[in-house]
């Protein structure tokens, strides 16, 4: 039998699920190579060489070997563990909600660098600030234009004219924003303020470290956030799990009267 | 499982598959052997079985006090006198809870949360016994709770989430000692080292 082949890749592991005999099944994003499903082989064993090295939201150096149905984890060395993002609750929550949409937007066999590096550099900024939600809708963003599914900010989708700067409406359907003569069928046709509008187009021209220092009030926040959760939750095709987390943590956190 | 797989079986050994089918890590071929290994038993190791599993949903409920799965509610721990009433250590799971007893280490009350915080698994707060949790933490005689969730990114979380929302301010929090390796799970972790992570428990 010729010896299995064997390949090292750089990852992050999104998540996992334990299997029999203290395995695990280990979900990761790769740099080179989209998403990649392995077998970590005793890896819940206090004795393991792998304990430690594959919590979600860990990049590491992979080693791992074709296996017969599934490739299996031989070493695995940590890169970056993001040690102070996983000491904060709010962190952690953010972490696992961008690992939720890699995992549902990345695939198997089809590398996407740019997606992996979104993350990557989301988590980084995410780290030195756990609070604000920008860096979350900064990725949502780019999470489409990764994926080949950005958004029309300029002009309106259905006729073509040139937006003027004043409110219009959004649909992820129709594939982004559209001018007030034109009334698609549309379920999810919603309207979109001037200002949300603004920030979209911001979002698209500038860097993750400028776009995180934006600050906005409360309602103009809440409209990007609905507008941005709502268009990627129509592209996956089903319910982000993670954001009713997110949303408990921040109901939580507010003071009495609003909840 | 596929219509074809157990098209052409007899009906009631088409539907144990189907049941067999539905248990965490058996799939349609494991199923399968299960079903005709069942049906090669002889007879009373058959009933035995069927009777096991009658009897553990006919018998075991959640004691009132620690959650525990148990015969009769509160369960031995719980209406144990000798027990340290004062300190109470929250766990994952019931497994957790047979493998701190192993040590012979710890001498007070459990907390059984049945599972993590999972965001990406949609189980939050409300899908753990927390609220359970809280309220015995309210108890004036509660001095320490131990926080002993499996030092995983969840387990941590639910650790985390645990000291946010627990209202007391004269309540020590302890964790286990760190000698416990990142990613592991106390049902794989030998007693020596439980005992030390026990011992050398940290306040947080
Ligand atoms: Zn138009
Ligand atoms: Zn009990």
């Amino acid at each position: 039998m010729a010896p299995p082949r064997t390949y090292r890749c750089e990852s992050i592991i999104l998540s996992y699920t334990p299997l029999d005999e203290a395995d695990l099944l280990v979900t990761m994003y790769t740099r080179d190579r989209g998403k990649v499903r392995a077998i970590g082989k005793g890896a819940r064993r206090a004795t393991s060489k792998l304990m430690g090295h594959l919590e979600p939201l860990t990049v590491v150096q992979m080693s791992m070997a074709n296996g017969r149905s599934m490739d299996i984890i031989s070493q695995a060395e940590v890169l970056q563990s993001f040690s102070e993002l996983k000491g904060d609750l709010d962190g952690i929550s953010k972490g696992l909600y961008l690992a939720e949409l890699v995992d549902g937007f990345g695939a198997e066999d089809s590398p996407n660098p740019n997606l992996y590096q979104l993350m990557i550099d989301t988590l980084t900024v995410l780290q030195a600030d756990t609070e604000s939600d920008m860096p979350l809708r900064f990725f949502e963003f780019h999470l489409l234009q990764v994926s080949g599914l950005m958004p029309e900010l300029y002009h309106c989708v259905e006729c073509r004219i040139e937006l003027e700067p004043d409110a219009h409406r959004f649909s992820p359907n129709v594939g982004g924003t559209l001018c007030l003569e034109c009334n698609p069928e549309d379920a999810h046709l919603r309207p979109l303020s001037l200002r949300a509008l603004k920030v979209l187009r911001l979002l698209d021209r500038s860097g993750i470290a400028a776009a995180s220092k934006l600050t906005m009030d409360d309602s103009l926040a809440s409209e990007l956030k609905s507008l941005l959760s709502t268009t990627v939750s129509y592209w996956l095709g089903k319910e982000i799990r993670s954001n009713s987390f997110l949303e408990r943590l921040h109901k939580d956190s507010l003071p009495e009267v609003y909840k | 499982m596929t219509q074809e797989n157990i098209s052409g079986a007899a009906p009631s050994l088409a539907r144990l598959v189907q049941e067999l089918n539905r248990l965490p890590g058996i799939g349609p071929k494991s199923a399968q052997r299960l079903a005709y290994y069942i049906i090669r038993l002889p007879d009373d190791e058959a009933y035995a079985l069927a009777d096991a599993v009658t009897s553990v949903k006919q018998n075991i409920v959640f004691c009132e006090e620690c959650q525990n799965l148990t015969d009769a509610s509160p369960c031995q721990i719980c209406s144990d006198p000798r027990r340290d009433q004062t300190i109470i250590c929250v766990v994952e799971d019931p497994l957790d809870v047979l493998a701190m007893e192993r040590t012979r280490s710890f001498r007070g009350l459990y907390h059984v949360l049945h599972g993590v915080i999972s965001p990406i698994n949609g189980i939050g707060p409300d899908q753990l016994r927390l609220k359970e949790l809280f309220s015995r933490l309210d108890r004036p005689e509660v001095t320490e709770m131990v926080v002993a969730t499996n030092p995983t990114l969840e387990g941590e979380a639910t650790a985390m989430y645990i000291r946010r929302h627990q209202g007391r301010t004269d309540l020590r929090i302890t964790h286990l000692a760190r000698g416990l390796p990142v990613g592991g799970s106390l049902e794989y972790t030998d007693e020596t080292t439980l005992t030390k992570a026990f011992q050398g428990r940290q306040e947080i």
